[in-house]
């Protein structure tokens, strides 16, 4: 076998056997038949080697691994995912062909429709595959602008060219090219705008017009003979171009269903509409071919078979723009014409009805008022008309003017109207102005005789004037027109000379003139004007010319003339004043206004022209001064001056010293609202940092050299708060001020706000007490009227009437404590400055009376010192829950009291023990408190300022008393918002007031305890007080609101025991966790006893 | 009143700007001259040889002012694109630029010492930049402004500046106040006299207005320019002789300064004159127009 195999030779590809088939290989031949039977879902997929592929989604999907499925050797991973931590995954848009085959691409490519550029007549396929090249293109080839060019840039044609030369023809898409259709159209159109031109132009047009309409259709197919070419079109004109729906009804919609009768109105006013509105539409159907606008004439003009095209789109829309609805309004007008067009016509009636044959219908006529048979159309004044007037009358004696400039000008300027307009004026003026004491020189008043005068001349003036024309016309033509000119423009006219009654004195004349005519071209013009029209000194011709001669030496300069005319020295000195004040009178009133042509025309007119005219130029100025005065006002600038504070670094970059260097920086300008939204978390640091500097000057130093040690303590302490200064008053202002408000700051602002701020101040006061005073009923347990508050009457004089009551209470208090304590009255001192500084500091112009803050001191005092543990707690525990917030405030009251009998109760050992020692020193103290103070109220963000406030129920109760106050005040004449802000301003001060009373006390504890050691126990205490205070916060509501039930409000007029004994005998009554913490702090108490 | 001695020969036309010049101004000494314009650059020119120098690109928009210390070293400009520049002469390079206006930038000015730099701004502010620091805040900000802050003066102690609210306000540094002078009318350029006695200001309502500093009062207005819409300057001849400003139909006008008389007006531009700057010693200036050519006059 071996030996025959070596012996064949074999040519070509032996035929494989059956056998050496691979199982699998014949096995799926085998059932590739058998699947092929099955039905499309139960054949498997298998490779060319006959292995299945795909399993199922659970018995392992697309398998994974590279050699059976999709994905790579490292598996499948999912395209979203991204494991770096550095890159993180972004957001890939996902498209459906990321998930697609090449082949299954092509296959929906090849869906896509799209006409081929054979058949893309429009050239929309062309575009879309232009756009697509181009993009190609853009990815392929690097440019200047990085990544894809935007559309906008690159815009493949719209239109191929062949389309846009024929739409330039005329042609448009839709219509086949022919002559034929196109023509037509046009004609159409053409006649159509004709049409409707002449439809605007004349309301008979549009009646002819309408009358077709009625037909129901196309006046232009009417009237246009093209249109017989089509008759055909005509015939078989569809209803719904017929009856185009014109309205806004929905579809079938009949409004007139049920009422039949108004759907002939409807219909007219329909059509009357349509006219109006093509009317319209004929300026947008004239540019419409270049705008493809969808203002269209709804179905006005459009044949049966004219097909729907650009221009005429939009046939059923209502058609009108709701701007372009005057149909509502003409309606009333239109209707009526349109039914007596149709009562005319007699075509149109109401079904049901027919006109009426005979009507007895007449309109209600009014008669004209009869005019009484004696009745003269003209008005006649009782005096004589002006031409009445003889001119020739003697006139009045020449009379002096009177005294009163005033009264005189008036009387000028009257008899100047008067001359003018004729006696009626006078009439009319002294009948308006019967009583008035000014124009009793009309009606025989003192100064009636000159008025006369004045008249006289006057109207001998303006005869001339009326003259003079006529006798002008005669004469060069150059000189009227520039008179007649003169008058047009309602120029001052030209004096003229008059003859031989002429009171000037021609030599004075004369000397102007030549000085008009010497320096016309370089004299001031409104200088020239004036000596032209203004002679002061006219009674005294000499001096007149002397004066001239004064005013131009003084404008022009050059050598004065040493002529004195023979006048002595004095005389001459007394001239020049003279002439200096008429100069400047003169000046003052001057006319600025003048033109080259007048002057020049008065010098060539100058003889014969000039009179005595001056005074008609006084009164003619009389009525420009206030003009004048107006312009002079204007044109002078108002000059105001500021504060202005230039940056320290400004300062150094010119090189100059700071002006403001070393005073305490100003109010900073708002910047932005939200600094002031910062809160700042309150500097606990900064007491305990001045607590020891402060203490650690020896008690026995002199009292002025103590602050100036001081200052070094006092250096560090400010330097960070600068920043923070004010910051809460921004936000007020910020929020309820104005800039007005801010300019307030200045030293303009008013006893006004001053004043406003003592009222405020006083009912904080006021409020502080009675706050003060209820709470402390509460605790005590006695009955105080609830109304007494809260109830109170909106009349701020009982209010206060009753508080002033609780202040006498406080001051009782006080007294008491004054009596206890003698170094108290230092504080008020202290406090005053405080106060004081803030107002320098704020711009805020308080005068707080000081007796208030004096009476208020001690218990301001003792609810501060505890207010200030409080704040420390804050510091801590500032995101506590605001529920328990009001609880707070009112456990805080407890502790206040303890803590404020506590303390007494060691002053009063203190007081024994130390003596009057070291009451000078205390009050020194209290000077350095006040800038420590200062220090924290800077720090203090607003927040934690209205904590500090110590007044729990203050806040608990603002909402009432701010109501309360605005009903009080609603007589004030100030705004609801700038009360606002006042009240807020005021809620600042007392915050203010509140946190420096409040660290000077807790100073002046560390100050006691002059060693380290005892400080640090003091602070401790401190400490386990907030804690406590803290826990106190944490009692449930429930206890505190039967502990309120029984704590009912005390009786006014109180008498007010503050020993500890009575205070915690009151808690030993309300449960145990109030009699333990009372005891709590009886025992501290105590430490503090024994720390003293 | 010779007319002689009012510069109305052109000596030299500088061109190279495309556009408008908006503002030409002699350096310290005058032997050079700074312009800019719509074109966003900053060019130099040696005026009386009529050569250009040197241009300054990085403005990215039109430039409105520019300004040189008075060492020649540095340059500071602002326009269009709020900010100021500064610049360093020699090398062309921006060495910083201040942002914080809030809109566009009327006018800069160094002060004395090229310390510092004052500019003024439609947001209606002025402020003021340090050179001295590495810092571009302003360091400090005068918003009291109602309007458009057109014009800065400085001297050596105050900061004179024009508004479209009508106002100049003088900032003195030294004596930390701030003085209001209101003309009710729109102040388009101020300028101080070389004696620094006055102030003149030039309206919208076509008007030069003088003002004395220390009193306040109007010593005199000239009129017989059209400046109704444009921002255009005014200044002093080197003597304060003559008042000078450009005019809306391209004219160049001289006053007296005393009577306010028209002593010169001649067709200088073909439109707008937007700047005139006058040499700080000779009788030579140098004026810029809309028509986008800088002239030199001589006499």
């Amino acid at each position: 076998m071996d030996d025959g195999d070596q012996d064949y030779i074999f040519f070509g590809t032996p035929i494989e056997r059956e056998e050496e088939l691979s199982g699998r290989k014949r096995k799926m031949a085998a059932e590739a038949g058998q699947m092929r039977s099955l039905p499309p879902w139960k054949q498997e997929v298998r490779d060319d080697e006959g292995r299945k592929r795909f399993h199922g989604a659970f018995t392992g999907g697309f398998s994974a691994g590279y050699y059976n499925t999709v994905g790579s050797k490292e598996g499948w991973t999912p395209q979203t995912f991204t494991s770096s931590r550095k890159n993180r995954a972004e957001m890939k848009e996902q498209t459906i062909y990321n998930f697609l085959d090449d082949d299954e691409k092509v296959e929906l490519e090849g869906r896509s429709l799209g006409m081929t550029s054979q058949f893309d007549t429009f050239g929309f396929t062309t575009a879309e595959v232009a756009r697509k090249q181009v993009e190609k293109e853009q990815q392929k080839r690097p440019s200047a602008i990085p990544g894809p060019v935007p559309d906008e840039i690159v815009v493949p044609a719209p239109n191929s060219i062949g389309i846009k030369l024929l739409l330039k023809m005329g042609w448009r898409h839709g219509r086949s090219i022919g002559a034929g259709p196109t023509n037509l159209h046009d004609t159409r159109r053409e006649a159509r705008k004709a049409f409707l031109a002449f439809s605007c132009n004349e309301e008979r047009s549009r009646h002819m017009e309408s009358r077709p309409n009625e037909h129901g259709y196309l006046d232009s197919e009417e009237t246009i003979p093209a249109a017989a070419a089509e008759p055909s079109i005509c015939q078989s004109t569809p209803e719904f171009v017929r009856h185009p729906k014109r309205d806004i009804h929905g579809l079938g919609y009949d409004p007139y269903k049920h009422a039949p009768e108004f759907r002939e109105s409807k219909r007219l006013r329909g059509r009357d509409t349509t006219n109006v509105m093509r009317s319209k539409g004929a300026g947008v159907t004239e540019n419409i071919f270049g705008s493809r606008s969808r203002k269209i004439a709804p179905g006005i003009g459009i044949g049966a078979l004219e097909e729907l095209d650009v221009e005429d789109e939009d046939i059923y829309a209502s058609g009108f723009d709701f701007e372009e609805t005057p149909i509502e309004v003409e309606e009333p007008m239109k209707s009526t014409k349109e039914k007596k067009q149709s009562v005319n016509k007699k075509d149109v009636t109401i079904p049901g009805f027919r006109l009426a044959s005979v009507t007895n219908f007449q309109p209600e006529r009014f008669l004209p008022p009869v005019v009484p048979s004696d009745f003269e159309p003209h008005h006649k004044f009782p005096v004589q008309l002006e031409g009445d007037l003889n001119i020739s009358d003697a006139p009045p004696l020449e009379v002096p003017p009177p005294e009163d400039n005033e009264l005189k000008r008036m009387i000028d300027g009257m008899a100047t109207l008067v001359a003018r307009c004729g006696r009626a004026f006078e009439y009319l003026s002294r009948e308006r102005n019967e009583g008035n004491p000014l124009f009793s020189f009309l009606c025989g008043g003192d100064s009636e005789e000159y008025y006369r005068r004045r008249l006289w001349e006057e109207q001998r003036k303006h005869s001339d004037q009326l003259k003079l024309p006529l006798q002008k016309k005669s004469t060069t033509t150059q000189k009227m027109s520039a008179e007649s000119r003169g008058r047009l423009l309602g120029e001052r006219p030209l004096e003229r000379g008059s003859d031989s009654s002429n009171v000037s004195v021609p030599a004075a004349d004369v000397v102007r003139i030549q000085s008009i005519l010497s320096d016309t071209f370089t004299k001031p013009a409104s200088l020239l004007e004036v000596a032209q029209t203004e002679k002061p000194f006219k009674n005294d011709p000499a001096k007149q010319e002397r004066f001239e001669q004064f005013l131009k030496d003084k404008y022009h300069g050059g050598l004065r003339s040493t002529n004195s005319g023979g006048m002595s020295e004095l005389h001459r000195a007394q001239e020049r004043l003279d002439f200096e004040a008429a100069a400047e009178t003169i000046e003052k009133g001057g006319l600025k206004k003048v033109t080259a042509d007048q002057l020049t025309d008065s010098s060539f007119n100058a003889g014969t022209r000039f009179t005595s005219g001056g005074i008609e130029k006084l009164d003619i100025q009389r009525h420009k001064p206030n003009q004048d005065e107006r312009t002079g006002n204007r044109s002078c600038p108002k000059r105001e001056e500021y504060q202005w504070r230039p940056a320290p670094i400004l300062c150094k970059r010119f090189d100059l010293l700071d002006p403001f260097a070393g005073k305490p920086p100003p109010l900073p300008r708002i910047r932005s609202k939200m600094d002031s939204f910062i809160l700042i978390s309150h500097p606990v640091h900064d007491i305990k940092d001045t607590a020891p500097a402060a203490s650690k000057n020896p008690p026995s130093e002199i009292l002025p050299e103590f602050s100036e040690t001081n200052e070094p303590a006092q250096e560090t302490a400010p330097e960070p708060n600068v920043s923070t200064v004010q910051k809460p008053v921004d936000l007020y202002k910020a929020i309820f001020s104005d800039d007005s408000d801010d300019e307030n700051n200045d030293s303009s602002v008013s006893q006004i706000d001053s004043k406003k701020t003592e009222v405020v101040n006083t009912t904080l006061n006021r409020l502080i007490a009675g706050d003060f005073l209820e709470s402390l009923g509460k605790e005590l347990g006695l009955e105080v009227p609830r109304g007494s508050f809260d109830s109170m009457p909106n009349n701020n004089v009982v209010a206060s009437g009753k508080e002033h009551k609780g202040l006498a209470d406080v001051r009782s208090l006080s007294e008491h404590d004054g009596s206890m304590r003698p170094g108290s009255k230092i504080t008020p001192s202290a406090t005053m400055e405080i106060v004081k500084q803030q107002e320098n500091v704020a711009g805020i112009r308080t005068v707080t009376s000081s007796g208030d803050i004096c009476e208020l001191q001690p218990p301001t005092i003792s609810q501060s010192s505890k207010s200030h543990a409080i704040e420390s707690g804050n510091s801590r525990d500032m995101n506590l829950n605001k529920s328990l917030d009001c609880d707070k405030s009112s456990c805080k009251f407890f502790e206040h009291f303890i803590f404020k009998s506590e303390k007494e109760k060691r002053k009063t050992r203190d007081n024994k023990s130390r003596g009057h020692k070291r009451h000078g020193q205390r009050s020194c103290t209290s000077d350095t408190d006040s800038s420590d103070c200062e220090d924290q109220r800077d720090q203090s963000s607003s927040e934690t300022k209205r904590e500090k406030k110590g007044h729990g129920k203050r806040r608990k109760h603002s909402k009432n008393r701010k109501k309360r106050r605005k009903t009080s005040r609603s007589s004030s004449p100030s705004s609801d918002a700038e009360w606002v802000h006042t009240e807020y301003k005021r809620d600042k001060i007392s915050g203010r007031q509140g946190t420096e009373i409040i660290s000077s006390p807790s100073d002046r504890h560390s100050k006691y305890y002059h060693d380290d050691q005892h400080k640090e126990k003091f602070e401790e205490s401190i400490t386990k007080f907030c804690t406590k205070e803290l826990s106190f916060a944490r009692l449930s509501a429930s206890v505190l609101a039967s502990l309120q039930e029984r704590l009912n409000p005390i009786r006014r007029g109180l008498m007010i025991s503050n020993t500890w004994s009575q205070i915690s005998s009151t808690l030993h009554r309300h449960g145990a966790t109030f009699e333990a913490h009372a005891i709590a702090f009886d025992n501290e108490a105590g430490d503090f006893e024994t720390l003293q | 009143m010779a007319v002689s001695d009012v510069p109305s020969k052109e000596a030299s036309v500088l061109r190279g700007h495309e556009g408008a010049v908006l503002a030409a101004r002699f350096n310290g000494d005058g032997n050079y001259c700074l312009s800019c314009g719509k074109d966003r650059t900053i060019r130099l020119w040696n005026p009386h040889r009529g050569i250009h120098i040197k241009t300054y690109k990085s403005h990215g928009r039109e430039v409105r002012d520019v300004h040189v210390t008075r060492d020649n070293s540095k340059l500071c400009s602002c326009g269009g694109d709020r900010q100021i520049f500064y610049w360093d002469v020699s090398t062309g390079r921006v060495i910083r630029k201040f942002r914080g206006h809030d809109s566009e930038v009327n006018s800069v000015k160094f002060n004395e010492y090229g310390a510092s730099i004052i500019s003024a701004g439609y947001d209606r502010s002025v402020r003021a930049w340090d050179c001295r620091s590495h810092s571009t805040e302003p360091i400090q900000t005068i918003d009291t402004f109602s309007d458009s802050v057109m014009s800065i003066c400085l001297t050596k102690t105050e900061i004179i500046a024009g508004s479209v609210d009508g106002t100049i306000r003088t900032f003195d540094i030294r004596v930390g106040r701030e003085v209001v002078d209101d003309f009710g009318q729109p102040v388009n350029c101020i300028c101080i006299s070389n004696d620094s006695n006055c102030v003149l200001a030039s309206c919208l309502d076509s008007t030069l207005r003088l003002l004395d500093r220390s009193t306040g009062e109007l010593l005199q207005e000239y009129k017989g320019h059209t400046c109704k819409s444009y921002k255009m300057d005014c200044c002093f001849t080197n003597t304060d002789a003559y008042v000078t400003s450009g005019s809306e139909d391209g004219q160049i006008f001289f006053w007296d300064l005393v009577d306010a008389s028209v002593m010169s007006s001649f067709r200088a531009h073909a439109s707008v004159v937007t700047s005139v700057s006058y040499h700080p010693k000779d009788s030579c200036m140098i004026t810029s127009s809309v028509d986008g050519t800088i002239r030199v006059w001589k006499t």
